[in-house]
C-alpha cells in the first residue's frame, strides 16, 4: 500500500486532486484491528474547473492511464491495490475530508477520517458491515462521545443512533 | 455463560485491543496478508464448485 499512497500523493503535488483522505475500512483501520477488505476507499476535494458546476473524476482517471495503471469497473488499481475515489457527496463527508488526521504509512504522509466522522458514515450508509464496524468502534473505546455528538446532530444523524443504540445495544433509554 | 466461555472471550477481546494498538503501518501489512488470503480463497475452484452446488 505505501506505493498506492505514493502515487495518489502524487497526483495531489501534480494539481490533479487536492486535499484527500482515507475512508471505510483501511480508514477504521488506523484506530482498531486490521479487517479483510480488497479495495481502498479515497475521498478526494476535486480542482474545480471554472464555468463547470459538475465534479468529474475524468482527470484522475485520465492521470493515471497516462501513468500505465487500469480501470475495472469502478475501481484503478493502482500498484496492486484497487482505489476507488470517491467526491464527497454531502456535508458529513466533506467535513470528515477537511478535518482528516494526519499519519504516515511506512514513512508515506496519508490522511485519514477521524473515528468519530468514520462512524457516523458507516451509520448514514447502514450495511451490515458498517453496523459491525461501529460496534467495533464503540468496543475499542476510542470514540470522543462529545465530539461524535457534535457530528451526528450537525448532520441530522441523532434519531438514528438512537434507534442503532435500541437495536444492538439493548438500551432502552 | 461459564468461567471458561468468559475467559476465552476476554482473552479475544485483548488479543484484538493489542493488535489495534499496533502501529498503522504494521495493521497495513497485516491487512495486506488477510487480502491475499481472502483472494487466494476467492479463487479457489473447491469454493466455486461448492458455491455452484449452492
Amino acid at each position: 500500500m505505501k506505493a498506492t499512497l505514493e502515487i495518489i500523493n502524487r497526483m495531489q503535488s501534480d494539481g490533479v486532486i487536492g486535499k484527500y483522505a482515507i475512508g471505510g475500512a483501511v480508514g477504521a483501520t488506523f484506530y482498531l484491528e486490521p479487517s479483510a477488505t480488497l479495495d481502498i476507499d479515497v475521498f478526494v476535494s476535486f480542482h474545480m474547473v471554472p464555468g463547470n458546476l459538475l465534479i468529474s473524476v475524468t482527470p484522475i482517471y485520465t492521470y493515471l492511464a497516462s501513468h500505465g495503471y487500469k480501470a475495472e469497473k469502478e475501481y484503478i488499481v493502482i500498484e496492486g491495490w484497487p482505489v476507488q475515489f470517491l467526491p464527497p457527496g454531502d456535508a458529513l463527508t466533506e467535513e470528515a475530508l477537511e478535518q482528516a488526521v494526519e499519519t504516515a504509512v511506512e514513512g508515506v504522509r496519508t490522511w485519514v477520517m477521524t473515528a468519530e466522522h468514520l462512524t457516523a458514515i458507516a451509520l448514514k450508509t447502514g450495511r451490515p458491515k458498517d453496523c459491525a464496524r461501529i460496534l467495533q468502534f464503540i468496543e475499542s473505546g476510542l470514540l470522543d462521545t462529545n465530539s461524535l455528538d457534535q457530528v451526528l446532530s450537525r448532520h441530522g444523524l441523532l434519531a438514528k443512533w438512537e434507534r442503532f443504540g435500541h437495536r444492538f445495544l439493548g438500551d432502552n433509554e | 455463560m461459564n468461567d471458561w466461555m468468559r475467559k476465552v472471550l476476554e482473552s479475544k477481546r485483548q488479543m484484538r485491543k493489542q493488535i489495534a494498538a499496533l502501529p498503522f503501518s504494521e495493521k497495513i501489512k497485516i491487512m495486506e496478508k488477510l487480502r491475499d488470503r481472502s483472494l487466494a480463497i476467492a479463487s479457489n475452484p473447491l469454493r466455486r464448485k461448492s458455491l455452484h452446488q449452492g
